[in-house]
Order: C-alpha cells, then structure tokens, then sequence
C-alpha cells in the first residue's frame, strides 16, 4: 500500500515535473555571448570564410575569422557543415501593420488622405503579429515597415523582428515614403478616356508641386527659426527630413512613364536623398535611372510583367538589368497580401537565376537594402563591430532544400518557432487519429 | 542543328498551329525524372505522335525526328496546375448559390497571355475552374496548354473527367448570405444548401426515371418532368460521373462535406486549397478524398489565419493524394518552385516534391493513365530545366505539349500576343491575372469598392477577391 | 409662313416640276400626298448588279417596283424626270444587323432589385423571345435617315436589349408607320451572349446554359402540346408559355437565330451552342472572324460582317520623329515595333472582309456598332485592303439579299424587284462622292449632302431647348433657354427634379460647343454642374458633370417653338 501512495506521489511529481517541462517550453530568446565555430561564413562584404567562427558578444559581432579562439564562458555552438549569412533585410512591407488581409480591422497601413507623411509605421506596427516569428525563423530579420496609400501615405521605418516595443525593434531608418502620381490605366475597373488620365496626372503633379513648395518653404523658416517656426503643421514637420536630406524620401513609382516623370521631379526639385521603390518597368529606363545615380528598391521579383507584349520573365530580369545597367539595386518580397516575407529569398533567388547572379542578388537582400537605408555600418553583411543580426542555415539560402537553424536578431538566440512550426509538431501526427481511442 | 531547330519551333509556335497537331520529338542525354519510375541519367526520350514512344539510353532517332539536345538538362513530366482560372472569360456566376449548370469549358479563351506564360514555367495542363462564389458552382474544365490557337475547342484536353466547383465558408457566406440576404449566411447554412441540392437531385432523377418508363406504356399522355440542367449536372455528381473540386479552408467545412458525400454515396472528392486540411489528414485519409493546396499562402482572409506552410507534408505523411495549386497567373508559372517549398516546410524528397504538380494532380483530374510522370504510352507532355526544377536556380528552357515543343527559352520572342487589340494604349497596365484567391473574381461589384479607399488600395482590394 | 430648308422627308412631289440636286423647294403640309408614284431616272449610269452596267440607261419606277430597266427605256407620261446626266444608280444597300429605326428603351436605374437575383423576373435579364421588333419601331427615328443617308435601303433590325431580346424583322428605311417600314416579319430571333450585371444569367457560360436549358424545355413542351392536340382528353392541358413557344418555329428550322458574333470567342461560343442544339444560324456584325475562316465556313451560317472598323492609327507629329531619329534608344525602337504591330493588327480587321471573300464565303454587311459617319470611309479601307469595289457592292446589295432569302426582291436593278436605289453623284466607292437620292420602296428621298452645308455656318446656340439628362437619380428633364446680346451669351435652366429654374454662368459658344455651368440647388445645398454640349442644327448632345463627381449624358432637341 505504502509502495502505492510512494508511487502515486512520484506519479504527481512526475506530473508536476511534465507539466513544469511544457511550461519551460515556451520558447524566449536568449541574450548572451556565442560563439559559431566551424561554419562557412559568407560575410557578403568580405568574401567567404570557409571553417570560421563568429563570436557574438554584447549584441555585435565581436570576431570573425578562421583562427579565432574562442573566450571562456561563452556559448559554443558548433557549426559544422553549416553556413552563416548576415540577416536578409525586406526593404518593403506591411509587417506588423497587418494581420488579416481582408479584415481591415486588422489593417493599420493605410490611413485616410493624400498628404499624411506624419502617419508613422513605427509606432503602428504589432511587435506581437503572427507574421513576425514567421518572418524571421526564415532568416528575414529586419524589414521595412511600410505605410500605403495616397500621394504621401506616412513614414516608414526599418525595424528588426524581434523585441516587444518599437523602441527595442527600431533598427535605425525612418524615411517619407511618396507615391508617385501614376499616369495610366490602373486596371480593368478603370474606363477613363486617354485624356481624362492625361489631365488627372497633371492635376496630381500640380498638387505634388504645391506641396513639395509648401514643404520647402517649411523647411526654409524652420531652419531660419532654428525649429520654433509658429503654428503646427504636422504634415509639413513629417516632410522635413525628406526636404533636408536628413533622411531618404521613398519615391513609388513603377511604370517607365512614371519612373522618368520622378527622376525629371526628382532633379528639378533638387531632391537630396531620393529612393525609388517599386521600379517594375526600370529595366525599360534603367540607363537613365543610372545616369541619375539614384537607388532603388525593386520588387517583386515573382510579380507578372506590365504588358502583355512584355517578355514573360521581364519581372524576374528586371533586377539583373537595372544591376546591369549601374544602378545600385536592393530586392523587396512586397508579399503584402499573404504576409509572405518569409520568401525574401526566393525573390532574390529568382533574381539571381534570370541574370543577375547569386553574389549579387545577396547584396541586394543583406547589404546594398543597409546601405539604402543608411544601417550599414550596423546591418547587411558580417563584419566585426556590426550588430550581430544573422542566421546559420544548412546550404544557399535561396534554395528551399535549405533549413534555417538559428536566427540571431541583436545579439538575440531567436527561439526558431512560429505558430505554423508549432501547427506541424502538434498535427504531423494527431492525437487521436481517426478514431478516439 | 540548332537553327533547324529553331525553324522547327517557329513553325510549332506559329500563330496559326494548329492545335490538334501531334508532335515527333527525340529528347537526347538528359537527366529524366519520370516521378513514378526513378530517375534516369544519360537518358533520352522518343516521342512519337505526341506520345512517349520509348525511354532508354541511345535511343536512334527515326530519320526526320527533331532533337532536342537535353545534356545537361532535367526532363520531367509537364506540371500540371489542378487550381486555376486561366484561358477563360467569366469565372464567378455569383447569382445563386448553386449553379452547377454553368460551365467553364463554354467560355475557354486561348488568347490569354496568362497561357504562354504558364507555358514558361513548365505548365503544360491547367485545371481551369470556375469561381468560389457559390457553395455548389460551376463545371470546370481540363486544358492543355496549346498556345497558339484560336480553336477555343482545341485547349480542351479531350477525355477529361467532368468536374466541378463546391465552395465552404467565407466566400459562399457572404457572396449571398451577407451580399444577397438569402441561405447561406453560415457553414451551417452551406451544408444546407448542398444537402438540398443533392436531395432534388435524388428526386429529379427519380422523377424523369418514371416518367421515361411510363413513356414505355402506350396510350401513356404524362407530360415531362420540366428539364432543368442543374438537376442534370447534380445527377451526375451523384451517379460518380462528375469529381468534386470543393474550395475549403477550415478543418470543420473540410469534415462535413465528407459527411454529406458519404451520406449521398459520392466518393469522388479533392478538397481544393484545404488551408486547415493537416488538422483532418487522417480522416480525409481514410475517406480517399484528397487535396490539393498552397504552398504557403495564409493569412489574406481569416479562415486562413491559422495555416501552416507544412500543410502539403502532413496531409503526405499522412497518406493524402497532395497536389500543389497556383489559383494564381503568377505562381502557376513557378509551381516546380512552389512543391520545393515542402523540403523546406516538412522535408519532402524530391520524388514526393514532384509528385505535387504532376502525378498528384493528375490523380485529382482523373488523368493519371495520360499524364504526370514520364512513362511509355503517355502524353509527351514534358518540361525541360536548365538545374533541378526544385532549385531556385531551375529555369525552365522548353516546354513541350503533345510532343509539340510550345515554349522554347532560347527562342522565345518578347511579344507573344496571338491577337493585338487595335484600340490598347500601350501605356496601360494591363490588368494581370494575379491576385490572391482569383476566386472571387466577378464579384467584387458585391461589396462595392468604397470611395473612402484611394486607388491603391482599391487595387489591394480587388487583388484579394 | 413659308420657311426654307434642304431636305424633308418624303419629298412632296406636287411642288415638283423641275428637279436638281440641292433645290431648294418650299414645305407643305405633311398630309399632302405624293401626285404619282412614277419617276424616271434618265440617262444615267446604272449598275445594275455588280459586274452589270447600262452607260446612259433610263430606270423606270412605278409604285414602289422598278418596271424597266434599259438604255432606251420609255419614260412614262405621269413620270416625274430625274435626270440622271452625271448620277450613278445602284441598287439599295442591306444591312444585316442594326436597331435602326428601333427606339431605345429608357434604362430604369433606380429598379428594386429582385430579393433572389438567381431568380428574377425574365424582362429583368433580356429573356423577351416572344417580343417583336416591330413594336419598337419608329420610322422618324434619326437613325432610319442617317443610315439611308448612306444607301441603305433595308435593315435585318433587332430589339435592343441582351441574351434574348426578341425577334428580328427586315425593314425598308422609309415610310411613316413602323407597319409601312416591315418587309418581313419575324425574320429571325435575336440573340446576344451577354447576361446582366448581377442578375441570373450573368456570366456567358450562364447565357449558354440558360439557352440550352430552354431550348430543351422547348423541344418538351412543344411535343407535349402535339400530344395533347392529338387527344385533348387523355392529359393536362399544357401550360401557356411564350418564352418557349418563341423557340417552336426555331426547333421546326422556320426561324433562324440571329446572333450578335463580334469577337473571335463569341463567334465560336455560338458555334457550340449550334453545334448542341442545332438550329439555322445567322452571325452578325463579326469583327474578328478572319482567325477562324475555316470554322466559319464549315458552320455554315450566314454570315454579316461589321462595318465597325478599329480606328486608323493616328499619324505621329513627324516633326518629333526627326528630331528623335539621331537619338533612338532601345526604348524608341521598342515602342515603333509595338506601334507597328498595332498597325498590322487594324489591318488584319480591315482586310477581314478580303479574306471572308477569298475563302468562299458570300457575306453582307452590317452597321451595328459603326458609326454612321465612318460607314463610307470604311468601306473605302475595305477596299483599299483588298476586296475589289464589285465584291464590295456585292456584299452591300446582291450577297445579303441571297442571305436573306430576298434575292427575287432585293439586291439588283431588275424590272420587278423593289425599287430601292441610289443615286450619286460619282461612283459610289469614290471618296468625294454624294448620295444624291435614295429610292425606298419607290419613295424618292434627297439626302443631305455635308459639302452644301457652308463650311463656317454658324451655328446656332441661341434659342429654347429641351434637354433630358441621365443623372444617377434618373431622368432629370427640363428646358436650357440661350440669350444672345452683342456676342455675349447668358441663359437660363430648369429641371424636373426641383423644378426650380436656374440663372446659367460662364455660357460660352465656341464653333459647335456650347458650355455652361449652373448652380444646382438641392434642398439647401448646392451643386455645381459643369455642362458641355455639342450643337448640331437642332439637337444638342454631351455631358454635364456635377462639381466632381461622374459625369452623366444629356441630349436635348431645339424647342420647335423657339426658333
């Protein structure tokens, strides 16, 4: 009897020891210092190191080589076989903003009016979403929050998926993203005449102007009142550091007609820091775009052409020719609607295999989106004294054969589990199975 | 040879091929992955009359065979997309919530651009369906990818069971619950609709059944049962002529309709994108049903909150006849892509990859004994990659239907238009086929494009139909 | 009381005595009939039949029938002369598909929509077979003198409407009743596969299968009814239903189905349905039939072709195209071979009717879609693409009689047949040629010619005119009254929504355009509406557009009172 109540409460404290263990399951980063030893490193800046170590300290790269010794206390995680890449970064999203594509209770990208730049993603976005452990498990660790909608729909701002306020994701880049006024048809829906169009884009650039001359003059007695310029004028304050070249202005526009119409706004209204986003048809004027020196984010990549005349992989070519063409080119998934950023890679992957090649097509998903945003001395390849912001994966990462192992967001062991992992171990094999028993 | 076979291909591709042309082709030295039988190196592939006539190594080629020189290259069976929308005009007839009368093989349209480009990434047969307005929609319809006519006939893959669209939960819901006012409004009230719609069936048939025997005695004066081409199109699901293709999502409308077909005899079943079907794999399992799904397309509509990318590998693992669909103009030209995704999302080999978009689907239309793996007697229907077509480096280089090569990367001229609209602006965009669940398409009038919406995200809108 | 004009219809021949073009002449009252119905046109050139022609011949027409045809025929006594010294005769031109003369029916917008759209009402969605064409015809509808302005004589019209609108009859473009205008009755039912927005059938496979069903339930009911005429006591009496009994003589191969068949998927969308039903077919207004020749001839439906032609591209500013030609990007050269492949493409839809000929295909014509002012013109590319001016008449006159059974009637210059006839002043093909006269059904017509209308007439905006405007919320009618003072305009309109009358601003009359805008008060709040309008003699035409918002269609006619 005695043996029983003995087993019975072993029994209990096994149970409390399960039930302990499953809480202790519920997965937390952890901050710390590591060390990857043994991995081939693709610094993405300097080369491929083949047997090396990363030590992580602090939240930085502290070393990277093939003879690094490894300091006492630190956590060695032994590499072998496997690769390390720095962080990809999606130079255009709705994450956080955006939870459920058709509940637009759920969509907070997208705010009434044409001129909006104080309209800040920053502070909208949901540092719980779903999306965001999805997102980075894949290795995509840092994204452009992104605002959508009319001429200036808000400020966009760069942040890393990870941490539970935007304080702790910022990753350093704000910027006013503009929509350029587009001329054309926008789809079937849309049956105005030729010269209806032709007369909507004027009046669009006409009010582009007045607000960009609004804007400048802002500007003009701000800085004359060293900021105590009277009156409160938020549009006009959110606009500043896009007039003053503190920051890039993130200039949307897609078609050819559209792209030359920005760069001709882009030079005649002297803009410091331009970006052009989006770029669909840019191999078309790719050479201007060029001769221009302005930088782009492009994408999708797995997007269809404009035109039916258009070749059918004019979509995937197009990064590789504007590349080709001098342009400085980073990648974006723009997979608003399924919130598949996640697929970064295979964006830039395409890329890659319709001519602009696997080095470069890395670039511009790690590096050359740092430098647009200005966070390369932090982001975009692995290198010591930058932010240790990286993944170790089993192979390419454009490949979809290859697993990510770990993320590192900051310094930050990212526990690699989304609620799509934790759907896979609870129903790969249900409890019950088809009969309850 | 090269340029003979470019001449070739010219003239395979002219704008006026005819469709029902059949193809004589040798495939030489390439890597062959049949999907059903291994796969062969240093292989070659004969294809006579628009079928394989032989796989082994060093096969001669018949005098005046053309021949592809595919070293190097891997050669697999042409992907076939059990989801999509393309090559027809009209894709929701969202006036009631049954139409099982309408068909899409009525309104083919072999001009779309969406066809050659689908071609271009290996497509080589599409599943062209209609709509998920309606909880039991419209007949679909099984093309071949013959680009190049204009015999809207001639897409027809002729011998394609008969099939049709069913669709649960949200869309069916609120097209007519909640645009229209009338049944459905809920799952509940879809499970209805189909539930009453299998019964009339039942008893048209009964109806016409005594009245054609009656018919038999003489002096007989009955007038007929009124014809109603609905209730002939339910029949026939019920009599098993007809395979449900049931647009679905959550695991719940999943398990009912298994219910309802199990109570009306109906065993023919592929529940299409099936976003929650890893949770009822064991039952879809045990019914035979199967399921055909994103790779891993989640979160557009709530019903699709909780999906898992691994959906494709549990439904496997758990012995479900899983393809890989599109729904899409865009992803359909990348689904080799697509079924690469389940090695990164529950490690699929490749041969199980594979399977996905060609042995798989084809089960799913009934056209297995045709095509979806490379085997003697089969439809030459065949994409050939540059790199394994499950690495992101694949890039398909020809493409071959009824051993008629229809896409030919080298020689692939930018503009393949087969009919210039005289009036187009060459500056307009033209409105792609893209968007996330097509689905929906003719129905957005429905719930009306508010003018509270600028134009991008008007465009947002109408891409989420 | 005597006013001036160049043109009425018909010509009151008891103010003839001597007759030229462009005569001016005084009216009489309407009632007063024609003295005689005897003309003779002498010495003219005839050609009878394309292929057939008398130099210097005389045509006589006697009640509504032409009764000699000759070089040296005997000019009645009761003849009124037309002498004919430079003219051209031919004989009247067929269409084989138009609404002219048909009245278009006011589109209700504010319709209750049915509870069960899957449902509804037939007239809700085109499905009036039973209806008949006749009952919407009009004789003094302007499109009945604009297309006979061009030659035609005889139109195959149809109702407006979509999927089932009605039946079709052959009509002459004359007379003063829509009885007077009826040549043949019930000359085909008319069919469009196009279903209504929201409503069942909406898409075209619906369209389809609803066609299919009812003809089937057609075929049904129809062998029920034998039955039950063959012992009315032994079954139920069947039911009445005239949507079906419209498909009876259909499924007896009495009555052809006429489809409109545009685009290259139509056209074979109907083949299938023809191909599962089979009934006698006729297509009409094909604009893309050239892809699919062999299709076409082998269905062996009678076939119209559209005299609807894609516009010409418009001629680049050359002065741009040189100062480019050292600096071509690929850009450039990208856009001139899409230009040019559009170019191809236009010519391929001109060159259709080329091509109809020389795979053996008799075709006619038909107006449908065309605009009026552009008929001649493309007929003229039609030609300048390759079918000869003799194929060109023939599938103007002798081809559609054949089509539509009315060659012993139609088509020719041939004692006998229907005097209808044209009368130019140069051959018919010939770009600066005039209508002169048009016979329809023996009625002698004068047709405007444009030359005579002085280039710099000035147009006339000032005066009463009633408009009607389709706004959103409906018809809105009312009157726009135009002052002019020393060359400055001001106004004033009503409307028949709030039945106010509002002082008009900013009138302006520039060439033929006449604008305005006006401040519309709507219960306390106001609206501004632009208003642009376009003068043509009696009738005005454009759009007003209310500060904003959609633009909506306004036409008005010159208050008869006013002038």
């Amino acid at each position: 009897m005695k043996s029983l109540q003995l087993f019975s409460g072993l029994f209990t404290a096994l149970l409390c020891a399960l039930v302990f263990h499953i809480e202790a399951q519920s997965p937390k980063a952890k901050y710390g210092s590591f060390a990857l030893t043994n991995a081939t490193i693709e610094t993405v800046t300097k080369g491929t190191i083949k047997n090396g170590t990363v030590i992580i300290s602090n939240g930085k790269i502290t070393s990277v080589g093939e003879n690094v010794s490894v300091p006492q206390g630190v956590e060695t995680i032994d590499c072998k076989g496997l690769f390390i890449y720095p962080g990809m970064i999606d130079g255009g999203t709705h994450i956080g903003m955006s939870e459920i594509g058709s509940d637009p209770r759920t969509q907070d990208f997208n705010e009434i009016g044409e001129l909006v730049p104080q309209m800040k993603a920053l502070t909208a976005v949901n540092p719980n979403a779903v999306a965001i452990p999805i997102t980075r498990i894949s290795g995509v660790t840092t994204a452009l929050a992104s605002p959508a909608g009319g001429l200036f729909p808000g400020t966009a701002a760069l942040i890393n998926l990870h941490g539970y306020t935007p304080d702790q994701m910022f990753a350093g880049f704000e910027g006013v993203v503009m929509n350029f006024p587009h001329e054309g048809r926008r789809g079937f829906f849309d049956r105005r005449a030729d010269d209806e169009i032709k007369k909507a884009t004027e009046t669009a650039l006409k009010k582009l102007d007045e607000v960009w001359e609004r804007a400048v003059q802002y500007y003009q007695v701000d800085s004359a009142t060293k900021g105590k310029s009277a009156g409160y004028y938020p549009e006009m304050q959110a606009l500043l550091p896009a007039v003053s070249g503190n920051s890039s202005l993130l200039i949307e526009a897609n078609s050819a007609k559209d792209i030359r119409a920005a760069l001709k706004w882009i030079k005649d209204k002297k803009i410091k820091k331009p970006v052009l986003t989006g770029v669909a048809e840019g191999w078309r004027v790719a050479d201007e775009i060029a001769k221009a020196k302005i930088p782009v984010v492009t994408g999708g990549v797995l997007e269809l052409p404009a035109h039916d005349y258009d070749r059918y992989d004019q979509a995937y070519t197009n990064a590789g020719l504007l590349f080709k063409a001098g342009v400085k080119v980073a990648i974006r998934s723009n997979e608003t609607g399924n919130q598949n950023y996640r697929n970064l890679p295979y964006h830039a992957g395409f890329a890659a295999a319709y001519g602009m090649g696997r080095e470069e097509a890395l670039k511009a998903i790690t590096i050359t989106p740092a430098e647009i945003f200005g966070v390369a001395d932090k982001l975009g390849s692995i290198e010591v004294g930058k932010n240790a912001t990286l993944f170790i994966c089993t192979g390419d990462p454009f490949e979809t054969k290859t697993q990510i192992k770990q993320v590192f967001i900051d310094g930050w062991q990212i526990p690699m589990v989304s609620r799509q992992t934790q759907l896979y171990d609870e129903f790969l094999k249900r409890e019950p199975g088809v009969s309850k028993k | 040879m090269k340029k003979i076979l470019s001449i070739y291909i010219a003239s395979c591709c002219a704008l006026t091929g005819v469709a029902q042309d059949r193809g004589n082709l040798l495939i030489k030295n390439g890597t062959v992955l049949t999907v059903t039988q291994g796969t062969l190196t240093e292989t070659d592939v004969l294809v006579k009359d628009g079928k394989i006539a032989q796989i082994a190594k060093n096969i001669s080629a018949p005098q005046g065979t053309k021949i592809i020189d595919a070293k190097g290259l891997f050669v697999m069976p042409g992907i076939i997309d059990p989801h999509s929308h393309i090559a027809i005009d009209g894709i929701n007839e969202m006036t009631s919530p049954v139409t099982a009368e309408v068909a899409e093989g009525d309104v083919i349209n072999p001009l779309q651009m969406s066809i050659y480009r689908a071609l271009a990434g290996g497509v080589t047969a599409v599943h062209a369906m209609h709509g998920s307005a309606n909880a039991i929609g419209g007949q679909c319809e099984t093309l071949k990818l013959r680009y190049g006519t204009f015999d809207n006939d001639a897409m027809k893959m002729e011998g394609a069971p008969r099939t049709i669209k069913f669709a649960l939960g949200e869309n069916p819901t609120r097209v007519h619950g909640g645009g229209s006012q009338i049944v459905p409004r809920t799952r509940m009230g879809v499970e209805f609709v189909i539930r009453k719609s299998f019964s009339d069936a039942q008893k048209y048939m009964n109806d016409w059944d005594a009245y054609n025997k009656n018919k038999l005695t003489k002096g007989f004066h009955g007038q007929p049962p009124v014809y109603n081409l609905r209730m002939e199109t339910l029949a026939e699901i019920l009599k098993g002529n007809i395979i449900i293709h049931c647009h679905s999502y959550r695991a719940d409308e999943i398990f009912m309709l298994m219910k309802v077909c199990k109570d009306f005899g109906i065993k023919r079943l592929v529940f299409q994108h099936a976003n929650e079907g890893f949770k009822v794999a064991p039952e879809i399992a045990s019914f035979g049903a199967m399921a055909s799904v994103f790779s891993d397309w989640w979160a557009y509509k709530f019903e699709v909150y909780y999906s898992t990318a691994y959906n494709a590998a549990i439904l496997t693992r758990n012995g479900v006849i899983t393809s890989v669909n599109s729904d899409d103009a865009e992803m359909m030209r990348h689904l080799y892509h697509e079924a690469g995704k389940t090695q990164k999302y529950g490690g699929l080999s490749d041969e199980e990859a594979l399977s996905l978009i060609t042995i798989n689907p084809a089960k799913q239309l009934g056209i297995d004994s045709r095509t979806g793996s490379l085997e003697k007697g089969k439809d030459a229907d065949i994409a050939i990659f540059k790199n394994h077509p499950l690495s992101i480096y694949g890039v398909p280089q020809y493409t071959i239907v009824d051993g008629i090569v229809r896409f030919d990367r080298e020689h692939d001229p930018a503009d393949m238009r087969l009919l210039v609209d005289p009036k187009q602006n060459l500056d307009d965009i033209i409105p792609s086929e893209k968007g996330i669940d097509r689905c929906m398409d003719g129905t957005e009038f429905l719930f009306g494009l508010s003018s509270e919406m600028n134009t991008a995200e008007k465009e947002t809108q109408l891409d989420k139909k | 009381m005597i006013r001036f004009f160049y043109r009425r219809k018909p010509l009151r021949m008891a103010m003839l005595f001597f007759f030229l073009p462009g005569i001016i002449f005084a009216q009489t009252e309407k009632s007063v009939a024609p003295v005689g119905r005897t003309y003779a046109i002498s010495n003219a050139t005839i050609i009878q039949a394309p292929g057939r022609k008398i130099e210097k011949g005389t045509v006589i027409v006697k009640d509504g029938l032409i009764t000699a045809v000759s070089a040296g025929a005997t000019i009645p006594p009761d003849a009124v002369v037309i002498k004919g010294d430079s003219l051209f005769v031919y004989a009247g031109f067929i269409d084989g598909l138009s609404h002219t003369g048909v009245t278009k029916p006011k589109e209700e917008k504010d319709k209750e929509k049915p509870k069960d759209p899957g449902n509804p009402p037939a007239d809700r969605v085109g499905l009036t077979p039973q209806n008949d064409v006749r009952d919407f015809l009009n004789p003094n509808d302007k499109s009945v003198e604009e297309l006979r302005n061009l030659g035609f004589t005889v139109s195959q019209v149809v109702p407006y409407g979509n999927f089932l609108p009605g039946r079709a009859a052959i009509v002459l473009l004359g007379g003063n009743s829509p009885d007077d205008m009826v040549l043949v009755s019930d000359a085909a039912l008319y069919s469009e596969l196009r279903g209504t927005m929201g409503l069942y059938p909406n898409t075209v496979m619906a369209v389809m299968a609803k066609w299919r069903e009812l003809y089937r339930n057609a075929s049904l009911s129809k062998s029920y009814q034998s039955l039950y005429a063959s012992n009315k006591s032994a079954s139920a009496r069947p039911a009445n239903d005239r949507v079906l009994e419209a498909f009876y003589p259909v499924i007896d191969q009495k009555l052809p189905v006429l489809f409109k068949s545009e685009q290259v998927m139509e056209t074979q969308r109907i083949f299938t349905l023809k191909n599962d039903l089979n009934f006698q077919l006729i297509i009409a207004n094909v604009k893309e039939g050239w892809p699919i020749l062999n299709k076409i001839k082998s269905s062996g439906a009678k076939t119209f072709l559209s005299l609807d032609l894609p516009d010409e591209v418009k001629k680049e500013n050359t002065k741009t195209d040189q100062s480019k030609k050292e600096t071509k990007t690929a850009f450039d050269l990208e856009r001139e071979a899409l230009e040019k492949r559009q170019k191809e493409s236009i010519g391929l839809y001109t060159s259709q009717a080329k091509e109809f000929n020389k795979a053996g295909i008799v075709f006619g014509f038909s107006a449908l879609s065309a605009k009026t002012k552009d008929i001649s013109a493309n007929l003229r590319r039609i030609i300048a693409a390759g079918l000869t001016e003799d194929e060109t008449l023939a599938a103007l006159t002798t081809n559609p009689a054949k089509l539509l059974g009315l060659d012993d009637r139609l088509g020719t210059i041939d004692n006998g047949k229907i005097a209808n006839l044209v009368l130019t002043d140069k051959p018919y093909f010939n770009e600066k040629a005039k209508v002169k006269y048009v016979f329809v059904d023996g009625t002698l017509y004068e047709t405007e010619t444009k030359a005579e209308k002085k280039p710099d007439a000035k147009v006339v905006g000032q005066g009463t005119w009633n408009y009607s405007a389709e706004t959103p919320d409906g018809t809105v009618t009312g009157k726009i009254i135009i002052k002019e003072e020393k060359g400055s305009y001001s106004g004033t309109i009503s409307n028949s929504m709030n039945n106010k009358t509002t002082e008009l601003k900013n009138v302006s009359i520039d060439k033929n355009k006449l604008t305005f805008s006006f401040v519309y008060d709507d219960n306390g709040s106001s609206l501004n509406v632009d208003a642009s309008l376009t003068i043509d003699k009696n009738s005005i035409e454009g759009t007003m557009t209310p500060g904003g918002t959609e633009s909506f269609p306004v036409k008005g006619t010159r208050d008869p009172k006013s002038k």
